[in-house]
């Protein structure tokens, strides 16, 4: 029940235009893995290419040493999800899993259980055309469990979902890494996958710039703390002191360029009461733009 | 393969499209039989009240979902394309081909399943107009080659509409050109210059339903046999190269 995903020096032009460039990285089992890049950057490219929808203009990707094309039983061994239009609109959400599950030589049961799976057992007679598109990504990712299979591969899934939907998705791809099965989530919002995703891949003009853990990646960060006191000058002056320099963002408020550790570390060893000190957000983003060449916006 | 075929099937019987062409067909059938039996006998009516052969010229009209047949093969391929469900179609079942087979056999068996109505229907029709009329009622060997014929040509119009469908990608147009080519194109050819509209499909089928006069009064169509071979050549080579066509496609 475990399948390494190996991409190796994975390559796609189209016309003039390189989508994706020497693509190699290895998706383990148990984890999660994000994969990230901005929009145009060659994510869905690499992942057709993945699930054999794209012919590469040269290298490979594989599952535990197999092209896609030559699995025995792919819908058993690699659940999918592409962007949300492969529905007819006029088909019923059970009927379009059903079709897939005559397909793939399923029990006929299995729809109704994935349906129930991701919640959508009271929509299952429902035409897919009236669906919002967090239900369609819903149904996209029932059709992913129908095999019931050891790898995941989801596409933007988190697009259309409300914050209750990412909340919900999230506890499902832990849950389901939890289970041994290599779950590999492409995202172009970092903070999407930043509770999520174990490994991260992040992708950028069609070339791999960074493969590490999430928390190698965060490392790279330059951290910032906001920190609040009553004797905020005091605090200051100590962080000068210290080489660390802070800015004052209101009367008891100070920015420092330094990570929560340091400061709160200091300011024990002197006695200075702290009310509050908190990791400045975007410390990840900041590496995810820098990485992606992106401006922040 | 069965279970790709099964699905196949299943897709069609889960979408609303295919049984209003069933309906529209049916329709057909009863507008054209009707049109062939009553205006016998008129002036310039090429089939005369006495004529024995009225009961196997009012069923060739069994065949008048030719064209809906055509169109469903062609939409089964182009639907695919136009939803995005082609990316779970050959996720399933990665060998293209396979997928491809299957649909030809889906769309053949979908014609069967009209030819076997419209004969049913066709024949009931003709029977009580032509009896209710006191025109003469004959049921021999012709009837029968002629109801052959429409299972022939009902079987091998979806084939052909699956090639179409991979040659001309885009929905409308390729469901556009096909009306157009049938009800416009062919029909003149056929009618006007049977010469050259004899080896169009539907001068085969034509042939196949052993029209004759009725199809054009300029010239001579097919033998029945060759008839057959060349409406067979054609779903053969069309889907064939759509097949080809659309097996390499990127799917992006």
């Amino acid at each position: 029940m475990s399948t390494t995903l190996v991409f190796d020096h994975l390559t796609k032009r189209f016309g003039e235009t390189t989508a994706v460039e020497d693509l190699s990285a290895t998706v383990r089992p148990g984890r999660v893995t994000g994969f990230l890049g901005p929009n145009g950057a060659g994510k869905t490219t690499s992942l057709r290419m993945l699930l054999g929808l794209v012919r590469p203009t040269s290298g490979t990707a594989s599952f535990d040493g197999r092209p896609y094309a030559e699995l025995t039983d792919p819908v058993r061994q690699v659940g999918t999800l592409l962007e949300a239009t492969g529905f007819h609109p006029g088909r019923r959400a059970r009927d379009h899993l059903a079709v897939l599950a005559v397909a793939a030589r399923l029990p006929r049961r299995r729809p109704e259980e994935v349906l129930e799976l991701v919640g959508l057992t009271d929509a299952a007679r429902r035409k897919v055309g009236d669906f919002s598109l967090g239900m369609r990504q819903r149904l996209g990712l029932a059709a992913a469990l129908l095999g019931d299979p050891p790898v995941l591969v989801l596409d933007e899934p988190a697009n259309g979902l409300d914050p209750q939907g990412i909340r919900w998705l999230r506890t499902f791809l832990r849950g389901l890494a939890a289970e041994g099965r290599t779950v590999l989530v492409s995202s172009h919002v970092l903070p999407e996958v930043e509770q999520t995703a174990d490994d991260v891949l992040v992708l950028a003009r069609g070339r791999l710039v960074r493969t590490g853990t999430l928390a190698e990646l965060g490392a790279g960060a330059a951290t910032g703390t906001t920190v609040r006191s009553p004797d905020a000058a005091r605090l200051v002056e100590l962080l000068t002191r210290a080489g660390l320099p802070g800015s004052w963002t209101s009367a008891d408020e100070v920015r420092v360029d330094a990570p929560p550790e340091r400061v709160g570390e200091l300011a024990a060893q002197h006695g200075v009461v702290l009310h509050r000190l908190t990791p400045t957000a975007g410390g990840l983003e900041d590496v995810f733009f820098q990485l992606t060449g992106e401006a922040r916006t | 393969m069965s279970a790709l075929v099964r699905a196949e099937l299943l897709k069609m019987r889960t979408v609303a499209l295919p049984g209003w062409l069933l309906l529209t067909t049916l329709a057909f059938v009863l507008l054209s039989v009707l049109l062939t039996i009553l205006t016998a006998g008129m002036p310039n009516a090429p089939l005369q009240r006495d004529d024995p052969q009225m009961l196997a010229r009012a069923v060739a009209s069994a065949s008048a979902g030719n064209t809906l047949v055509l169109v469903l093969g062609i939409l089964t391929l182009t639907q695919e394309f136009r939803f995005g469900t082609a990316t779970p179609s050959f996720l399933v079942s990665p060998r293209r081909s396979h997928v491809l087979s299957a649909k030809l056999v889906a769309v053949s068996l979908a014609g069967l399943v009209f030819a076997l109505l419209s004969v049913v229907f066709a024949l009931a029709v003709s029977a009580v107009t032509i009896a209710a009329r006191g025109d003469t009622l004959t049921f021999d060997r012709t009837v029968v080659e002629v109801l052959l014929g429409v299972g022939l040509c009902l079987l091998l119009y979806g084939p052909i509409g699956v090639g179409v469908g991979a040659l001309i990608r885009n929905q409308i147009a390729a469901v556009v050109a096909a009306l157009v080519w049938t009800f416009v194109v062919e029909q003149l050819l056929v009618g006007l210059l049977p010469e050259v509209g004899r080896w169009t499909p539907g001068g085969a089928a034509s042939a196949v339903l052993q029209l004759g006069d009725l199809a054009t009064t300029r010239g001579t169509l097919l033998p029945v046999w060759a008839g057959a071979l060349l409406l067979v050549a054609y779903a053969l080579v069309l889907s064939g190269v759509g097949a080809r066509l659309t097996l390499q496609r990127d799917l992006t």
